[in-house]
């Protein structure tokens, strides 16, 4: 496979939310707001790009009968780090992530790459894939976040710089917010209709392929 | 064995070098890490102490309530309390400071850590959280049910009940002590 390949999968072919169905728990709980949304796929992409290109570079020194040991370690390292990083520097994110930043160490997306992709293949190969699925994992996190904020909470969150609070309000939206969607059901339901309409455009794209 | 002894020496290998670079980044934030909490604490102190001047800390009753410190007026009298309060919401340990005049009634609080769901529990971080409560104690009791709470206001913490019940039991409590403190 090329490395353009590696890079793109994770954006839509392969995406982890919509088409692999991985991280589902952060997926749901943290796509509240934007700002959550976007604290959560950076710190995914960086655990998720350390955690690969380490497990490559390690591939032939650790023993197959204590990987997954050896690949805890070094993911739950890059998670504290980024921990400590975002509670010393950036501490909004740090506060409004919460218990989901630690519950990073056992996200199926990061486990699931260093298992199946990176301690099979070279470095590059496994940073791209890392950056690839990081990107789709953020992307798809916003993209459920805005659905919900803007409907369940007639706003979009983002972060607090200079004069800008923050805050964006949607008007009419703002007044009349439909409250489900901030909740546990709204994002269920959300979550249906996108993977519904991933399945049917992956569908689409395959019959398309299929008749060329 | 060998195999044994060589499996055990690399994921020893690899739990050293991970706990090394771990105490690295832990010496370069901790410092700063504790600077935010001093600031966060400070700021929270000031804004709940509402204009009154911060007193002295000293040791809460050893259970829920870490600290007490009272606030006194322009003639240095004895205005009210504040007081740092442990309860447990649905994400584990939680702390807030709360505000309290003399009988008890709570003058103003404020959510510090806590582990609540974002965009749920999290909600009680928000200033219009506390208003519930605010102005309630002795006399007028605070809500410690969603029956309690108007419509508007139950519906702004649906989802979250858990958090609800440990926060208004949390600042129950510290009206129940600064009652029973009675201005001393």
């Amino acid at each position: 496979m090329s490395h353009k390949y590696e890079l793109t999968k994770g954006i839509f072919k392969e995406n982890p939310v919509f088409i692999i169905m991985l991280g589902m728990c952060p997926t749901l709980g943290v796509t509240t707001q934007v700002s959550n949304a976007i604290g959560m796929g950076g710190s995914v992409l960086f655990v998720l790009l350390c955690s690969n290109i380490m497990i490559s570079l390690l591939r032939k020194v650790i023993p197959d009968s204590i990987r997954i040991p050896a690949y805890i370690v070094i993911i739950a390292s890059f998670v504290t780090i980024v921990e400590m990083v975002l509670h010393a520097f950036v501490p909004s994110v740090f506060d409004a992530l919460g218990v989901y930043l630690p519950l990073i160490v056992v996200n199926c997306i990061i486990l699931g790459r260093a298992e199946a992709f990176a301690n099979k293949n070279t470095v590059l190969d496994s940073a791209l894939d890392a950056i690839g699925m990081g990107i789709g994992f953020t992307l798809s996190l916003i993209l459920i976040a805005s659905i919900r904020e803007v409907f369940g909470a007639g706003q979009i969150t983002l972060f607090a710089m200079g004069n800008f609070s923050g805050v964006i309000k949607i008007p009419v939206l703002n007044g009349y917010p439909i409250r489900i969607m901030t909740l546990a059901p709204g994002a269920l339901l959300l979550m249906g209709f996108l993977k519904a309409f991933f399945e049917f455009n992956t569908a689409r794209k395959a019959k398309k392929e299929a008749k060329v | 064995m060998k195999n044994y002894i060589k499996v055990a020496t690399i994921l020893f290998l690899i739990c050293a070098c991970a706990s090394l670079l771990l105490a690295v980044i832990n010496n370069i934030t901790a410092p700063q890490i504790a600077a935010n909490i001093q600031i966060n604490t400070e700021k929270a102190l000031s804004a709940v102490s509402s204009g009154f001047t911060i007193g002295e800390k000293r040791e809460g009753d050893g259970g829920n309530i870490n600290y007490v410190i009272s606030l006194t007026d322009g003639s240095a009298k004895l205005a009210g309390y504040i007081l740092e309060l442990k309860g447990a919401g649905y994400g584990g340990a939680f702390t807030l400071v709360a505000s309290y005049d003399k009988a008890g009634v709570l003058l103003d609080a404020k959510m510090m850590g806590n582990s609540e769901t974002p965009g749920l529990g999290k909600k009680s971080e928000e200033a219009w959280y506390m208003q519930m409560f605010k102005g309630k104690g002795d006399a007028t009791p605070l809500p410690l049910k969603k029956s309690d709470l108007s419509s508007e206001q139950a519906s702004a913490v649906s989802g979250a009940s858990v958090t609800f019940g440990a926060v208004s039991r949390a600042l129950n409590l510290g009206s129940t002590y600064v009652n029973a403190l009675g201005g001393k």
